[in-house]
């Protein structure tokens, strides 16, 4: 029996890893310049070693410094929502919660609209947002503590204040922004996209995007502790301030990456947890991982979905709704919310 | 040499303008190995709130607790978690892990931050489950299971902590009269045949009773007015004179028609 569920382990970790990169190479070959498989694997191997072979430099030019940046951004993206969305369900004891719960989307979006407010559409705009995401939720988390200790709900009413303070700030710079040229820009910001992909944009949030997702997989087995409630996990013998310090800023540091350079993307950090709970059960173990690998490959189909279906682009915000809603009911349908 | 001891404790809730409500002073009491102790009194004489200073959740005010001679304020959490394990009163489950994964929960505290649980870990914690007699529901999801079976895990998730003693709050509470009754029986098991100590909070005075009767060594503290009034076996603890002047009721005290099992009832309310 014991052999049996390793066979199936494998397997697990092997569709885990395979899955992002399936959808990885096939975002690249799918647009309006049609590239096959052949020719990508090409371009990444000219990558490598320096060696063009039969690659044409056009090709070469789309595969590598549009589409592969792009599809990269959003595997990163997506991952790195989910993950912390599955944390933070985990760390609050509750299934409604997704990773913009302390407020990292809110403060991210106003930073993001305070930037476009002072200096136009700027490299400075997705600093600014990932400032802006870290302090809103360090703020929910003093909010919690002045009820004293950091007790799961003060800590979930501080991230509901702050958000709410956060939004209407928002709504402020919106309402002062300028109608022709920055209140576009604000609300095309705030609906999400990664057509603006730059190289410098995947070092800048690449790098706490993964150290995020890392600690958030280090720390999972911990997680299902601390799942249990602070008196619980306290008299286990888990000092409780402190692993849920470390996993907060993991879960900060990875949205507040996805959010300053993709906008404000809601929905992945909600239902690609519960659909993975209902995949692969509610054992953290596999659910971080799982939401990251489930995670990657959404957040790439939907952006593939919002760059070819029209000749514009469709904001990313509105097609994980339009999309995920229904594949959760779907899965809700078939197994009747059996994850939890 | 006693487990561990309580000395002259006292704690009362604080806010910055001083005492807000003094729930206890002049704790004194220890526990052996293979007994169990329990606390009885009326809702709000403070029991629960001396659990959570055994526990570490609260701090005492004056007094100590000493584990091996070492006050539990110096205790690091895992530490404590080696000596004390807990059995919660109101569980809330929110995600459905397997039954085996939330007993391996109470090993823990020796595992180092990123670790995952072991296989010998794992072992032990399905011992655990036999002990209780759960074995065959490792892999049932345990947000699936009925009442009595979850306070079962519960107890199981405590064994596998390794410790020395268990705090059990209402253990029974919500359970039906049969499984009630299993949970009782688990627990003279265990007490009896693992020599673990137990400190036990309860409204149910049979219990105490249950307990004598299976001839496992029981203390039963009568709580009240912020202190013990009264320590000692269930027979002389809970008397009748005892429950009047405690919860203001008159109560009988009787056996089984084999003379074999002393149980009480409550009668009426003392006018």
């Amino acid at each position: 029996m014991r052999k049996t569920c390793s066979f199936d382990n494998v397997l697990k970790v092997l569709v885990l890893v395979a899955l992002p990169v399936v959808f990885f190479l096939g975002t690249i070959c799918i647009g309006r310049y049609p590239v096959s498989l052949g020719e990508v694997l090409g371009c990444f191997k000219a990558f490598f070693t320096c060696d063009m072979g039969a690659v044409s430099q056009q090709t070469y030019a789309v595969v590598m410094s549009i589409r592969a940046q792009r599809a990269l951004q959003g595997l990163l993206v997506g991952a790195s929502l989910a993950a912390s969305g599955a944390c933070f369900q985990s760390l609050f004891r509750n299934p409604l919660v997704s990773s913009g719960m302390l407020g990292v989307s809110a403060g991210s979006g106003f930073g993001a609209a305070l930037s476009i407010i002072i200096f136009g559409t700027t490299v400075f705009t997705p600093g600014f947002s990932f400032g802006f995401g870290v302090l809103a939720v360090v703020l929910a988390y003093l909010v919690g503590k002045i009820a004293g200790g950091s007790p799961t709900v003060t800590l979930i009413l501080g991230g509901t204040i702050i958000q709410s303070i956060f939004s209407a700030l928002l709504s402020l710079l919106k309402y002062l922004a300028d109608t022709e040229t920055q209140l576009p820009a604000i609300t095309f910001w705030l609906m999400g996209s990664l057509a603006s992909t730059k190289t410098s944009d995947i070092w800048f949030a690449g790098i706490p995007m993964v150290l995020g997702m890392l600690g958030m997989i280090l720390f999972r087995y911990r997680l299902n502790v601390l799942s249990m409630g602070d008196r619980e996990a306290k008299t286990l013998g888990l000092n409780v301030g402190a692993n849920k310090i470390a996993v907060i800023s993991c879960a900060t540091l990875a949205t507040a990456g996805a959010v300053c350079v993709s906008g404000v993307i809601g929905w992945i950090g909600l239902i690609i947890p519960h659909i993975c709970r209902m995949i692969f059960g509610n054992d953290n173990k596999w659910l971080v991982p799982a939401s990251i690998s489930i995670g990657a490959c959404f957040m790439v189909l939907v952006d593939t979905i919002c760059r070819t279906l029209t000749a514009g682009e469709i904001p990313l915000g509105i097609v994980t709704a339009i999309v995920g809603g229904p594949f959760f009911i779907y899965l809700l349908k078939k197994t009747k919310g059996g994850g939890w | 040499m006693a487990l561990l001891t309580v000395k002259d404790a006292a704690f009362s809730y604080r806010s910055k303008k001083g005492v807000e409500k003094h729930v206890f002073d002049g704790i004194d009491f220890s526990v052996e190995r293979g007994e169990i102790f329990c606390i009885v009194g009326p809702n709000g004489c403070g029991k629960s709130t001396l659990i959570d200073c055994l526990l570490g959740l609260n701090k005492l005010e004056a007094g100590d607790i000493l584990i091996a001679d070492k006050s539990i304020s110096e205790f690091k959490a895992r530490e404590l978690a080696s000596h004390i394990a807990y059995v919660p009163q109101n569980h809330k489950i929110t995600f459905g892990y397997t039954v085996l994964d939330i007993v391996t929960m109470g090993r823990t505290y020796e595992q180092r931050v990123f670790e995952p649980p072991t296989e010998e870990e794992r072992d032990y914690a399905r011992k655990c489950l036999s002990l209780v007699g759960l074995s065959g529901f490792e892999t049932r999801d345990y947000s699936k299971l009925s009442g009595g079976e979850l306070q079962l895990v519960l107890i199981a998730r405590a064994l596998c902590q390794k410790a020395d003693v268990l705090i059990m709050d209402e253990p029974t509470a919500h359970l039906d009269f049969r499984h009630e009754l299993n949970v009782m029986e688990i627990i003279a098991k265990l007490v009896k045949e693992q020599q673990i100590s137990i400190i036990m909070a309860t409204h149910f005075l049979n219990q105490a009773y249950y307990l004598e009767n299976a001839g496992v060594n029981t203390r039963v503290a009568l709580m009240s007015d912020c202190h013990f009034g009264m320590i000692g076996t269930p027979s002389e603890v809970l008397s009748e004179e005892n429950l009047l002047k405690v919860f203001n009721i008159v109560t009988e005290v009787a056996s089984t028609k084999d003379g074999e099992r002393k149980y009480i009832i409550p009668l009426y309310n003392e006018k």
